[in-house]
């Protein structure tokens, strides 16, 4: 134990002098201004995109493509995780007893918080930032509170299955790729948005199809982190026996 | 000289938090820890893209316009971080835990398949029941 605190000090102590001698003897420019490259994101979002949030625009914009590719991984992750755990659907086998009623309800007022905060952060994804990722994120999260307190058994009793997930995640995923491919009936480039779909809808700024993009996305990534809990919570015994209920 | 500083101890640090991340890649038998260490690794590499869009201005504020209208360009280019890194990161956590959720369903399948979770152990349990390394 000893060797590791000596060796977490001279870390520190290293990592210390190390870098005040450096700024003392060396001179080295720190970065003062923005790179030509954001000069151009910043100065043209709005006009090019509908979008006054640059992350969002770059996301789902001027590198969609990129990130419809990224979904593509996240997909196969997740599928290829299900495939390993690979276990027969069967009806449920145990009564979810969970924790106490206290933490339940408690549990149940901060999920529906949850839930809320993640629906603003992917519908204002365009606007403020947030979007599909963090919001399916956050919602996975809420699932992710209510399996430990109220067991994983209260979830697919109330129908929540990894399969109707993994279902979910497909029909979303598929709502991405028309959404990417529906410009190329008019003649357009892929993942086109300000030529092919409105800035604004009855004066709401949707910012073409970034919106679209950031709900299917949170849908996707929701469900899919959602079927990776519910998969990890099986107990191990399911596996011994030979049958399990996710 | 104190923003010198400050830029110069961030990146010696993140260069140490990925020098004892890959420790722990190699060194380490257990796999958890090797997946402990792989997400620090990677969590490293995503500060370092972030620092690469950070630079010294006050105040610095997020790149998103207040209304539609844009019409405080000039001052947004003088003081908005670069959104191109955030965008970039901002996917790659998500890929990431989806890949390290990949990675822990491996490990957890190897350790009922083989009751350990020590890389040079589960070598040796397969390769006595014939599986090649």
């Amino acid at each position: 134990m000893n060797t590791r605190i000596l060796v977490l000090i001279l870390l520190v102590v290293s990592a210390l002098s190390v870098s005040i001698a450096a700024s003392l003897l060396l001179d080295i420019p720190v970065p003062r201004g923005l790179k030509e490259l954001a000069v151009y994101y910043v100065s043209n979002t709005i006009r090019d995109t509908g979008s006054p949030e640059a992350v969002a625009a770059i996301v789902w914009d001027y590198r969609g493509l990129d990130t419809i590719y990224e979904t593509l991984v996240l997909y196969l992750a997740i599928v290829g995780g299900l495939a390993i755990f690979r276990v027969t659907l069967k009806t449920i086998t145990k009564t979810p007893i969970g924790l106490t009623l206290f933490s339940k309800t408690s549990t149940k007022i901060i999920s529906l918080l949850i839930a809320t905060i993640s629906a603003a952060i992917t519908f204002h994804g365009h606007l403020t930032p947030g979007g599909g990722f963090p919001g399916g994120s956050a919602l996975a999260v809420a699932a992710m509170l209510i399996i430990p307190v109220f067991s994983m058994y209260a979830l697919l009793e109330k129908g929540v299955t990894s399969t109707k997930l993994v279902a979910l995640r497909g029909f979303a995923l598929t709502a991405i790729g028309l959404v990417a491919l529906l410009p190329v009936v008019r003649g357009l480039e892929i993942v086109t948005n300000q030529k092919f779909y409105p800035t604004q809808i009855l004066g709401i700024p949707v910012g073409g199809s970034i919106s679209l993009y950031n709900i299917f996305e949170s849908i996707a990534v929701a469900s899919g982190f959602i079927a990776i809990a519910l998969y990890l919570s099986i107990p191990e015994e399911a596996y011994k026996t030979g049958e399990s209920s996710a | 000289m104190l923003e010198e500083l400050s830029y110069i101890l961030i990146v010696v640090v993140l260069a140490l938090n990925s020098l004892i991340a890959i420790y722990g890649i190699v060194y380490r038998r257990s796999l958890v820890k090797k997946l402990i260490s792989l997400t620090i690794l990677s969590d490293t590499v995503f500060i370092a893209v972030i620092l690469a869009g950070f630079y010294f201005t006050h105040p610095l504020i997020p790149p998103v316009y207040e209304d539609l209208g844009g019409g405080n360009i000039d001052y947004m280019v003088k003081h908005a971080s670069d959104p191109l890194p955030q965008a970039l990161v901002l996917t790659g956590i998500v890929i990431g835990l989806a890949t390290n959720a990949l990675i822990a369903f491996g490990i957890i399948q190897s350790y009922r398949l083989t009751g350990t979770t020590d890389a040079k152990k589960i070598i040796e349990i397969l390769s006595r029941s014939g599986v090649e390394e």
